[in-house]
């Protein structure tokens, strides 16, 4: 896979449009050409930023979140966008029981890890590099 | 769409304090409320011990875990419950996404249901 192809998806807010969103990346991953860990590794991380982003955020006007995937060189990225504003759950040792995990699972899954916040919304940052 | 299901097995171990799950496929944040409702259901009936089989599960993320997690305390500070998991070593998917949650230490997680059984049946 060049630079710089993308690929785009609208996906409906909703937590049964998760698989849609796990397969989007792993088909991400195998046209970039991540080795098979690497690629579970992501998709894992990625399922955390959607449901996030489905659980916590907010849909745009048609209901939908948005997903991209990037690819620069030897990094693909996804960018998960939604239009609410993310609330950062209280860092804490140990992880509340029942939530507050994810987010460590997804700094430790990728290689690179961003949250934006904006006006408008909210923008999660993923990426893993070529090994 | 997220595909999955999780029942009710039948089981004539544990005298009638024991409950048996079976999970299968994908066990994501679409399936973790139903995964909370099977399992409250039978920490309100005081089932002690609770065996969940996760051999037929492709994946599970933080949320489903977090139910687990948060079955297992309740079991523990109630008394002298527990919470079992079942996920055969083929399973190396699942197996791979407990030990990154950190929870292998945690969680009691065997082979076969037989050993989750006899594991159980030893404690009394």
């Amino acid at each position: 896979m060049a630079s710089g192809l993308t690929a785009e998806l609208r996906l409906p807010a909703h937590p049964t449009e998760l698989g849609v969103a796990r397969e989007f990346v792993e088909r991400a991953c195998v046209d970039f050409g991540l080795d098979a860990d690497a690629a579970f590794d992501f998709v894992l991380a990625a399922n955390e930023a959607v449901t996030n982003a489905i659980r916590h955020g907010r849909a745009d006007d048609d209901g939908q979140i948005l997903l991209v995937t990037l690819a620069d060189g030897e990094r693909l990225t996804l960018v998960v966008r939604d239009y609410g504003v993310f609330v950062m759950p209280p860092l804490e040792s140990p992880p509340r029981l029942e939530g507050g995990r994810g987010m460590a699972m997804m700094r430790s899954l990728t290689d690179d890890f961003e949250l934006l916040i904006d006006a408008l919304g909210t923008t999660v940052r993923l990426s893993k590099d070529r090994r | 769409m997220s595909l999955f299901y999780i029942v009710d097995e039948p089981t004539e171990e544990g005298d009638g304090d024991l409950a048996l799950l079976l999970a299968d496929g994908e066990l994501d944040y679409a399936a973790a409320p139903q995964l909370k409702e099977r399992i409250a259901a039978h920490l309100n009936a005081s089932h002690r011990h609770v065996v969940l089989d996760l051999t037929a599960v492709s994946f599970i993320d933080s949320t489903a875990i977090g139910v687990i997690v948060g079955a297992l305390h309740r079991l523990r500070e109630s008394g002298d419950g527990s919470l079992a998991i079942v996920c055969e070593r083929e399973n190396k998917r699942v197996l791979r996404i407990f030990d990154i949650a950190g929870l292998n230490s945690l969680l009691d997680i065997y082979d076969t249901r037989e050993e989750a059984l006899s594991a159980l049946a030893a404690t009394g």
